[in-house]
């Protein structure tokens, strides 16, 4: 048919794009592709868990499940921060497990055009260039984009 | 390529389920008839007639389905009939009402029968007499004409009520709550007539529904504002509206249910069960959690009024209370019984599974069922179908070799996998086996360091290797492989397992053969505990491993080296403070309660702030790895949204064990 | 993880699918009773393929489907139907209707698994089934 070079090289169309929650920790965005995102919350009591590995803020109880909460803030190397209102809890599913993803707002749904995203930049220094798919530019905005299952692996060195 | 042979025995796996399933349409089919037997001689409700029909048309559906002829062609019978009667070619009358009725006993009677596995009775008369019925011949001239009043279609008048356009939004917070289309759909249907319903999308993707209700009851219709309820007033009717195509359990075309017959609708003897909705028994078993939770509640209530209450009132108050707890007891005992369901559930589809794989892979094999009497917790046998069934596959199509393979290696062509149920103590222990090839241990543990997996060099242990397999993404094999969910599956099996508060473990003979074994809890868990209090935390303590609870004095407690110990009962108790073993924030204190958990020389005191009381609890397993934290072994929901740790006492006695034997050793 | 969606008012029915299904790598089950919890269920989450019987209660099949079809969202979604009904005339009107597939009951368990492991594949070309 056409002699576009992308479809000749049998990627997915021009134009395929997927959907994704965007949210907020420590000033940057990030987003995660919302089919992996089972339920947002605000955050309501945490119960600390002793001796779990620093990042873990502890386990909540949510929809009749006990689910583990990570602190971004913190698995990311920022500084934790008070709980407020705006603070939001994001159950997403990676692997069979149901974990919580605290994150400092959570603001929207977006769409996101695959060839919007580009491969994670060594220059993004950080922990938190390690739990990323890519980043995504959007007009003027920078967005990255999450790997849920980096961001839920235990370390590989145990907390106890 | 289908046999009819390979139809028949796949259906022949859901025999109990049809039989479940057909004894309700029965049910309703001969409601439905005595209804408009008790109709003769006035109109004839279209709703009565409709639902009839739907019985009929779902009773041949089934019967097709599992392939008992003689049902489905009866049941096809009657619904041509009574398709004849809705279109008015046929008119029912006192005559041919009777061959309606033959043919509901009959229908009847053939299932009952294939049930106890006794000869059918013949139905080539009665279906000869609905032929004839359908077909316009029926009618006997039996009554003389003044006395056979002829039954004609009612068309629905149109109702005096006013008509509504109420709108519903579904949403995940709505499902949580139960709030579904067909429970508003329900509700409707009880509070007048639901003339029609049409989904619509919304932007963003979503749906709503709008249903056209005709009824007085508005006030009803405003209580169902919190349900993602909106309602608007429609202007009223055209007259002769079409028939109404609606109506439920509830509306049985209304205006007849005054005339209900009084004498009761015999069921068929064989009725020995019930078939329960998991999801209701699923609510009957949060309503029994919620009640204990809220009898602590009101125990806690009743220590805290004791001083402004009469005695002999608070003493009633105090009797009732313990009647009610006692009663929960039994109550949640009898719930949780008829939660339990034979194994056999599961393992009965499995011969089809495995035919299906065995064939595709060119292989041979034979499925030995063992126990399948033994009875699981439902929710058990819902959550482990998917588990077993991965673990069948993969015995089919990895660990049992070809015919040939096996020939060389002096085995049976035909490979074995066997499973089996039953129970040990407190628990219900499932085996899957196969006489293979079993695992490869070197290679697997090869390929697993390999992949960077750090594992200890030389041989490696079941454990180990248990838990190398089910490490998401592990193979030995090629994409092929992974394609057919090996390595994903093992991960997700053993998940499954663990949250459900069991084990998985395996045993693998090179050359000889595979077992993987699943232990599981035989109940879901309400437990007794102490609740105890440590520094701003609190957690729970299984009363069964409490064997006493004592008041110390921090001045009793004696040091050594860094260990703490406490003369008790004429002997050393050795004594953990948890602030220490959780690293919690530490306030001093002069007087805590210790937490006696062992026996003899394992005993140990676990020290804590104070004991808030006891408390019958719903446990609640915790299972991610991140909260893989040695001591701890599930939570629960105290009542009032907190979330509270449960401690496993036995984890820490060992620990404490370890530690006082590295001790002893020091001190030696 | 593909999601199939098994709709049928016969709970039978509804496990004789799964049942027949289990075979399939990767997928999970969800199910509904009627035309209009399919509808619910499938706007409630993502679901790869359904499978659908035409004479249910509140909705009729071919009216769930032709809903399906009108929508963006659900114009490709894979939707086999599985019908008691037999005649040609039901066929086209399925097939106009924008039906995937069609199949009768009684069905044969294995057409029906390699019938779904076409759908699947292709709307998941990566996907070997």
């Amino acid at each position: 048919m056409s002699e576009d070079p992308m479809a000749a090289a049998g990627t997915e169309p021009v134009g395929a794009k997927q959907t994704y929650i965007l949210f907020n920790v420590a000033g940057t965005a990030y987003a995660v592709p919302s089919q992996q995102v089972l339920h947002m919350e605000m955050l309501e009591q945490v119960t600390a868990v002793p001796n779990a590995p620093e990042f873990v803020e502890g386990v909540v109880f949510s929809r009749g499940q006990v689910v583990p909460v990570i602190n971004l803030r913190s698995r990311f190397g920022f500084e934790r921060t008070k709980v407020d209102l705006r603070t939001r809890l994001l159950v997403v599913q990676a692997d069979g497990r149901r974990v919580g993803l605290m994150a400092d707002e959570a603001r929207e749904f977006i769409t996101i055009p695959d060839e919007a995203i580009r491969p994670p930049h060594d220059a993004i220094g950080g922990l938190s260039g390690n739990y990323l798919d890519g980043v995504a530019t959007l007009g003027d905005r920078i967005v990255l984009m999450l790997n849920i299952r980096e961001v839920v692996e235990r370390a590989p060195t145990p907390a106890v | 390529m289908s046999t009819p042979d390979s139809r028949a025995t796949f259906a022949a796996g859901f025999m109990d389920d049809y039989f479940a399933e057909a004894e309700e349409h029965v049910i309703a089919v001969r409601r439905s008839l005595l209804t408009l037997e008790a109709a003769l001689g006035s109109e004839l409700p279209a709703a009565v007639l409709e639902d009839l029909f739907r019985s009929c048309h779902s009773l041949k559906g089934i019967s097709a389905m599992v392939e008992l002829r003689e049902a489905e062609l009866l049941a096809h019978h009657m619904e041509s009939c009574l398709r004849a009667i809705r279109q008015g070619d046929v008119v029912l009358s006192t005559g041919n009402f009777d061959s309606l009725v033959n043919g509901a006993r009959t229908l009847e009677g053939v299932i009952v029968a294939h049930r106890a596995g006794q000869p059918l009775p013949v139905t080539d008369p009665v279906l000869a007499q609905l032929h004839a019925l359908a077909h316009g011949d029926g009618g006997t001239a039996a009554a003389p004409i003044a006395l056979a009043p002829v039954l004609r279609l009612a068309a629905a008048s149109p109702s005096p009520a006013p008509r509504w356009k109420v709108t519903f939004v579904p949403s995940p917070a709505l499902v949580v709550r139960g709030v579904k289309v067909d429970t508003i759909r329900t509700r409707l249907l009880q509070l007048g007539q639901v003339t029609g319903v049409a989904p619509k999308v919304v932007a963003g993707g979503g749906v709503l529904f709008e249903f056209e209700v005709e009824t007085a009851a508005e006030e009803q219709l405003a209580a169902l504002r919190g349900d993602g309820v909106e309602y608007e007033p429609l202007p009223a009717a055209v007259a002769a509206a079409a028939p109404s195509l609606e109506s439920g359990p509830g509306t049985r075309g209304t205006p007849d249910q005054a005339g209900e017959r009084p004498h009761d609708v015999p069921v068929a003897a064989s009725a020995n069960f019930v078939r329960v909705d998991l999801e209701r028994l699923d609510d009957l078993m949060r309503l029994v959690g919620d009640m204990v939770v809220t009898r602590a509640r009101l125990e806690d209530t009743l220590q805290r009024v004791e001083t402004h209450v009469p005695f002999h009132e608070w003493r009633a108050l105090q009797e009732h209370s313990a009647g009610i707890e006692r009663q929960l007891r039994s109550l949640r005992e009898g719930v949780m019984r008829v939660r339990l369901v034979p194994v056999g559930e599961i393992f009965r589809r499995m011969p089809f599974v495995v035919r299906d794989l065995a064939r595709d892979n060119g292989k041979r094999v034979q499925l030995d069922l063992v126990g399948q009497a033994t009875e699981i917790d439902k929710f058990l046998i819902e959550r482990m179908m998917d588990p077993v069934i991965h673990l069948v596959r993969n015995a089919v199509s990895h660990a049992i070799e070809t015919p040939e393979e096996r020939v060389a290696a002096g085995k049976s062509p035909e490979g074995t996998i066997r499973l089996s149920a039953s129970t040990a103590g407190e628990s219900v222990v499932l085996e899957i086996s196969d006489d293979g090839a079993g695992i490869d241990v070197e290679a697997v543990a090869a390929r697993a360091r390999a992949s960077g997996m750090a594992i200890a060099g030389g041989e490696i242990d079941a454990r180990t290797l248990l838990d190398i397999i089910c490490v998401s993404g592990f193979s030995t094999r090629d994409e092929a492989d992974r394609a057919s969910g090996r390595g994903v599956g093992m991960a997700v099996v053993r998940r499954t397992v663990e949250e459900l508060g069991g084990a998985l473990a395996v045993e693998t003979r090179s050359g000889r053969g595979t077992t993987f074994r699943v232990t599981l809890p035989l109940t879901l868990a309400i437990t007794d505990a102490i609740i105890v209090h440590v520094g701003a935390h609190t957690f729970a303590v299984p009363q069964a491993a409490v064997r006493e609870v004592i008041e110390v004095e921090a001045r009793a407690l004696r040091s050594i080296e860094r260990n703490e110990l406490l003369t008790y009962r004429g002997a050393t108790l050795p004594i953990v403070r948890l602030a220490r073993l959780f690293a919690l924030a530490v306030e001093a204190r002069t007087r805590f309660h210790a937490i006696v958990v062992g026996t003899g020389l394992a005993a140990v005191g676990l020290l804590v702030d104070r004991i808030a009381g006891q408390r019958e609890i719903v446990v609640k397993t915790i299972s991610d790895p991140l909260l893989r934290v040695e001591g701890i072994s599930g939570a629960t929901e105290l009542g009032d949204g907190r979330l509270v740790l449960i401690l496993d006492v036995a984890a820490l006695s060992r620990a404490l064990r370890e530690r006082a034997k590295q001790l002893e050793g020091m001190s030696a | 993880m593909h999601t199939i969606l098994v709709v049928d008012d016969s709970p039978t029915i509804r496990r004789m699918v799964r049942t027949a299904l289990a075979g399939l790598s990767d997928v999970t089950f969800v199910e509904a009773g009627s035309g209009l919890q399919a509808i619910e269920t499938l706007a409630m989450q993502p679901v790869q393929a359904v499978v659908l019987d035409l004479n249910m209660p509140d909705m009729h099949g071919l009216d769930v489907l032709r809903f399906l079809r009108s929508h963006d969202k659900y114009r490709s979604l894979p939707v086999m139907i599985l019908t008691t009904r037999g005649d040609a005339t039901s066929r086209d009107a399925a097939l106009e209707a924008g039906a995937s597939a069609y199949m009768t009951k009684p069905f044969s368990p294995t057409a029906l698994m390699a019938s779904l492991r076409g759908l699947l594949a292709v709307t998941d070309p990566a996907r070997s089934a």
